[in-house]
């Protein structure tokens, strides 16, 4: 037998023809040209460079933070913040806790209201007919040109935004007392004017009330956003959750009611919300104030709101969001019915957040019109973008003798006027505001000017001859008025230091005269519209507000909360009506509309929105912004990407052109406008394509159970039963023997869907503190977004009851991790303080554990994706790693901020105490819904919301023991609506 | 083992050899496995000396190295902290006095005696000989060559260490023996781990310690 084979083997190896180098051969030769290869990296070490400071400032230490006190200029909210500042520049924004408006919150624009500091779109020089020079040659020039005009008659005009610093005004105010013929107007984009007016007419004065939420028990509101958008959002906020306290027994809960036509953020919150077309507002608000009174109506369910705002007469808050003048003295006589006036609506002290003025505006641009204007000065302002009939005026302006902007880059209002001085960013001046009556924030730069930029106050300073800096003048204005008003210090240099160090002052309120509710206001309303056909709102975005801030990444890439879409505005339309015009999602549609007039058409694309009112369309504005046209590159580039935007084009469209004047106040509603279905279709990129979490019912039996992801209940049944709503619980076994040691810290945290509103704040908190990086369209399209937190929204709509539930999702930190145990090179493991670790520099990008979560909340890096901005490298965190391509990313609880507190707490020799460590998301939440500690420590805020009835844990069942857990949503409505 | 061709064999003999060559060399100034950069001893723009500072003055770390205390980094002493010794210190104190006799015995003002090395410190604060402002020179910091440097994905923390009272010494070598820093150690995970494995059992100069072996001690 042998004989055979050795004879069969000897053939076998005869005939195979000899091919060069054999298997074998060529394994050796290519293990030892590894290891050649390997000792070819052997190099010199690379040389880093060390280089401290020459002379060190004292109060800075490298390695370590400083924190400023200062105020937010994301808008007119002017909302208390504090700077985190590294190596001289600010890198994070964090609300201030001691702020008296605004309690420690901060929402999505103030967090990224950084990035448009580090921007290379932003002037760096003053501009003169185009052309970059000097600020001696802007000011000889300027200086020249206003001694010629005083000596004519022609009229000099500043336009500018809201200023509410006393101490801006006065200098305008000496500015223009030099002409004879001149004037200070005030607008704002988003305005709310028609308060304003509504209250002189009622109560003789033109003020803002200044509106409490958090003393109301029922709040109805017609179409104010106040928990996204409106007036303050983030004071709002908070006072609104203080009048929703879940505790056991001693629960207090009040009962909201949003009236709106479009689905807004404040709509997706209320307990009880109405659909109803624009042109239906008045007869409601009719209905009710005579329903109030004792009336029947036969509108539904204006009855039962009447009778529930009765009985909470002077805690209730009726408030309208519509710039309407016969809209807001209706609300104002139904606050007025309902003694709401001096309880939840403060006009004694005033908020001045807002004191636009829209019929002035409407005069001054008929001033324009006629040539009567001499000298037009912009400040903070983008008219020629955002008002009514705004491109005629640009081109008006241009016959201008002497047009100046204070703008800080080249925009749709300084690329027509002759000169632009721009002004410093907000965080690089100084600056003060009344917020309101009695309150005082005041803004300190936290950086050198990055460019050669000055102050408004300066540059008419310069051109009055008078040599002050708008330090001197703030200091020398609030020595003379506002430290007169208060009398707990008495040394001004003690009171300086204090409020420039808390960034805000209280002092006395001031006078403030009002009459009594006129009866007489009511009889000059028009009567109410007359019903049309199809309606079109105009909004703006929690992101994107007025515009101001299109240029800013972050918030073109956060998802609007309600319809999870990024990067475009869009034309939402409820399902009925479209398929009353056949369009489908995507679809192209051009909405036109006859604005005073004019016939205006514009293009976009619709998107089918659950819960709108039928016969309306609604539009965001803010879009299609100048400067928009940088986001061409951002972006991987690859052979398979779009653009997000085309070549030269701009994001979005801008929708201001159908804006118009009614009854001298800009009117966001056009009550009649037409929708045409193009042969077009636009893809539009969201994050969230699933709206609800029923099983469809052909899928499943009928009584199959509900995906174990949100408890909801309503506040009756949470009072009969605290834990109502709660899911089974379901005892299960575990393969895993022992569960892990956490002989320290066990970190953790709770999310209260109650509390949470869905405003994305933690979201762009989040990627400001991590480095997170914009991805563009095309990837948001292919489910690769970055943000390492998400906030899922469900919607549940049935017949007329709409209900939406939001829920923030984050790396779970699971006790028994799915993707834990697949990491085929353990770079995702358990630490000893609960926190599922990712390890950068381990991962070689298997994405098995992508897969295996069961949350989906893990990202990873398909591209280098860069900044589309060399500038935004600036705000780099760089406590974070920056991710390659290539590695798995996810939540880390802010790591790098739980292991600065350990050090600093074992340093000083303390033990950590409940509230010291708080990740990014938690910080920015202006709701407090979200809370992070320690398991361990039985006192800590997080112990006692897990030791609550409505602790619950996001798809139990799998057995994965998340660290993270959630308390039910409780509505104050009749019945559950499951989304 | 022989390989089939003889080519190939002849290759992978100048390789062993050019192998065995470099692993030699391995110690040597220039040439080591990526990452390792033990023995590294970089020339300085100033040839400042722990010999005679730390060693020989017994200036403790931490005077000038105060960032160990309060920081992530160490840091290298701003040039304030030089000045305040070397705004009166110019020189030895031997040639100090040296020409103190000379101009004594030539009967004239002694010149100020500036060592080349500072001459180095007051340039790069635009000092003149006078030591007071030079009007046209700018000042440029000192760029120090990083001699105990690990990767960026490593956020190493001094602060924790230095309050255990883990002694420089320990990574650092006997830096006041030091004319010019030299990296002792090779600061690979595993040095840094070892020691830390090592302490949870032994402590800290018999002082009980906790370091912890988590990945995210220093990955983050």
């Amino acid at each position: 037998m042998s004989e055979y084979h050795h004879v069969k083997f000897e053939r076998e190896q005869e005939n195979i023809p000899h091919r060069g180098i054999d298997r074998r051969d060529f394994l050796k030769l290519s293990g030892f040209t590894f290891a050649g290869a390997f000792l070819a990296g052997c190099q010199a070490p690379s040389v880093d460079k060390a280089i401290p400071f020459l002379v060190k400032p004292e109060e800075v230490t490298p390695g370590l933070s400083s924190f400023y006190a200062t105020t937010c200029g994301g808008c007119n909210a002017s909302c208390g913040i504090i700077t985190k500042n590294r190596d001289g520049r600010p890198i994070k924004i964090e609300g201030n806790p001691s702020h008296p408006i605004s309690q420690g919150g901060l929402c999505a624009v103030g967090q990224a209201h950084i990035l448009g500091l580090y921007d290379s779109q932003r002037l760096k020089n003053p501009v003169l007919f185009g052309k970059e020079t000097s600020w001696e040659h802007v000011d000889t020039t300027l200086k020249t040109k206003l001694e010629e005009i005083k000596k004519g008659s022609g009229a000099v005009r500043f336009l500018s935004s809201t200023i509410s610093s006393s101490a801006q005004r006065n200098v305008i105010a000496k500015f223009l007392s030099g002409f004879s013929d001149a004037k200070h107007i005030e607008y704002d984009a988003l305005s709310v004017s028609a308060i304003l007016d509504a209250h002189e007419r009622t109560h003789g004065n033109r003020i803002l009330p200044h509106y409490h939420f958090d003393q109301a028990e029922v709040i109805v509101a017609l179409d104010a956003d106040f928990l996204g958008t409106w007036i303050s959002p983030v004071e709002f906020t908070k006072d609104y959750r203080k009048g929703k306290i879940l505790n056991g027994n001693s629960s207090k809960f009040s009962f909201h009611v949003q009236v709106e036509a479009n689905v807004s953020l404040t709509g997706s919150n209320a307990d009880m919300r109405i659909s109803l077309s624009p042109n239906a507002y008045k007869n409601f608000f009719h209905a009710l104030a005579s329903s109030i009174e004792g009336g029947n109506s036969s509108l539904p369910n204006v009855n039962e709101l009447a009778a529930k705002l009765r009985s909470a007469k002077s805690k209730s808050l009726v408030v309208c969001g519509v710039n309407d003048i016969d809209l807001q003295v209706l609300t104002n006589s139904i606050n007025h019915l309902l003694g709401n006036y001096g309880s939840t609506i403060d006009i004694e002290k005033p908020s001045k957040q807002y004191r636009g003025n829209d019929s002035e505006l409407e005069h001054l641009f008929s001033e324009i019109n006629d040539g009567k204007v001499s000298a037009l000065f912009v400040y903070n302002c983008n008219p020629v973008y955002d008002i009514p009939n705004g491109n005629f005026l640009g081109k008006q302006m241009e016959k201008i003798p002497l047009s100046v902007s204070f703008s800080e880059r080249n925009d749709e209002t300084s690329g027509v006027t002759q000169c632009i001085c721009p002004e410093h960013h907000s965080l690089e001046s100084w600056n003060e505001s009344e917020i309101c009556a009695g309150v005082f924030s005041l803004s300190q730069p936290v950086l050198q000017p990055l460019g050669n930029t000055r102050s408004l106050t300066e540059s008419l300073n310069s051109w009055m001859n008078v040599r002050q800096t708008a330090y001197e003048t703030i200091r020398s204005e609030w020595q003379h008025s506002v430290f007169k008003r208060q009398n707990k210090e008495n040394d001004f240099q003690k009171f300086w230091d204090t409020s420039v160090h808390d960034g805000f002052a209280e002092v006395e309120a001031g006078e403030n005269i009002v009459q009594e509710f006129s009866k007489q206001s009511l009889q000059n309303i028009s009567p109410s519209n007359i019903a049309t056909d199809l309606a079109l709102v105009l909004y703006p975005k929690i992101s994107i507000r007025d515009g101001k801030h299109a240029h800013n990444p972050w918030l073109q890439e956060l998802p609007d909360p309600i319809t999870k879409i990024v990067w475009d505005n869009y034309v939402s339309i409820s399902k009925k009506t479209a398929e009353r015009f056949g369009i489908g999602e995507n679809d192209v549609v051009e909405i036109t509309a006859h604005i005073s007039s004019v016939k205006r058409m514009v293009k976009l694309p619709a998107h089918i929105q659950q819960g709108m009112c039928d016969n309306v369309v609604a539009v965001a504005l803010g879009y299609g912004r100048k400067g928009t046209e940088r986001f061409t590159n951002i972006g991987p580039e690859w052979f398979e990407a779009e653009p997000t935007v085309k070549q030269g084009e701009f994001v979005g469209k801008n929708v201001a052109e159908f804006l118009q004047w009614a009854n001298g106040n800009i009117s966001y509603i056009v009550m009649q406008c037409s929708v045409a279905k193009t042969n077009e279709q636009y893809r539009l990129a969201a994050t969230q394509e699933y709206h609800s979490l029923q099983m469809p019912k052909h899928l499943v039996s009928s009584d199959a159970e509900r995906r174990p992801i949100i408890q909801e209940t309503t506040f009756a049944s949470y009072i009969k039963n605290n834990s109502a709503g709660s899911f089974p619980k379901h005892a299960y076994a575990s393969m895993w023997g022992e569960e892990h040691p956490y002989n320290n810290h066990h970190w953790g945290m709770a999310i209260d869907l109650t509390k949470c509103t869905g405003c994305s704040a933690c979201v762009i908190g989040c990627q400001s503190e991590n480095n997170i990086p914009c991805v563009g369209k095309d990837e948001i399209a292919r489910n690769r977004e970055m943000t390492w937190i998400r906030i899922d929204r469900y919607f549940h709509e049935e017949e007329n009851k709409f209900s939406v539930a939001f829920q923030p999702m984050m790396c779970h930190h699971c006790n028994n991790a799915p993707c834990e145990t697949v990491c085929p090179v353990l770079a995702t493991v358990h630490n000893e303080e609960g926190l599922n670790q990712q390890i950068y520099n381990r991962c070689v990008g298997t994405r098995y554990c992508s897969n295996n979560c069961p949350y989906k909340v893990r990202r990873f890096n398909w591209f280098d994706y860069e900044h589309g901005d060399e500038m935004h490298k600036l705000v780099l965190n760089p406590d974070v790693v920056v991710r390659e391509r290539g590695v798995m990313e996810k939540c880390s609880f802010c790591i790098q901020r739980i292991q600065e507190a350990k050090i600093v707490a074992k340093r000083n020799g303390v033990v950590l105490h409940d509230g010291e460590i708080q990740p990014a998301c938690q910080q920015s939440c202006p709701a407090n819904a979200i809370v992070f500690g320690d398991m361990n420590d039985t006192h800590s805020e997080l112990s006692q919301r897990m030791n609550d009835p409505r602790f619950y844990k996001a798809l139990e069942e799998i057995g994965t023991r998340p660290a993270v857990g959630y308390m039910t949503l409780v509505r104050n409505s009749d019945e559950v609506r499951n989304v | 083992m022989f390989l089939k061709s003889p080519i190939t064999t002849v290759f992978l003999v100048i390789g062993l050899l050019l192998s065995i060559l470099i692993f030699y060399n391995s110690y040597s100034v220039n040439y080591r496995i990526p990452g390792n950069n033990e023995g590294y001893e970089p020339v300085q723009p100033i040839a400042y000396s722990h010999r005679l500072h730390a060693g020989e003055l017994g200036i403790p770390c931490l005077s000038c190295h105060f960032g160990a205390e309060k920081s992530r980094n160490a840091g290298i002493p701003p040039a304030n902290v030089c000045m305040n010794c070397h705004k009166f210190v110019t020189a030895p104190f031997a040639n100090v006095r040296a020409e103190d006799e000379l101009a004594e015995k030539e009967k004239r003002k002694p010149q100020r005696m500036i060592s080349p090395e500072l001459k180095k410190i007051y340039a790069s604060l635009a000092l003149n000989d006078e030591l007071l402002p030079h009007p046209s020179l700018k000042p440029t910091p000192i760029a120090w060559n990083k001699v105990y440097n690990v990767p960026d994905f490593v956020y190493f923390d001094h602060r924790p260490h230095v309050n255990a009272g883990v002694q420089c010494q320990t990574c650092h070598g006997a830096v006041e023996t030091m004319e010019r820093v030299r990296q002792v150690g090779n600061l690979s995970m595993g040095w840094c781990v070892n020691c830390h494995r090592d302490v949870n059992k032994n402590g800290v100069n018999n002082k009980k310690v906790y370091a912890s072996t988590d990945c995210t001690t220093c990955h983050y």
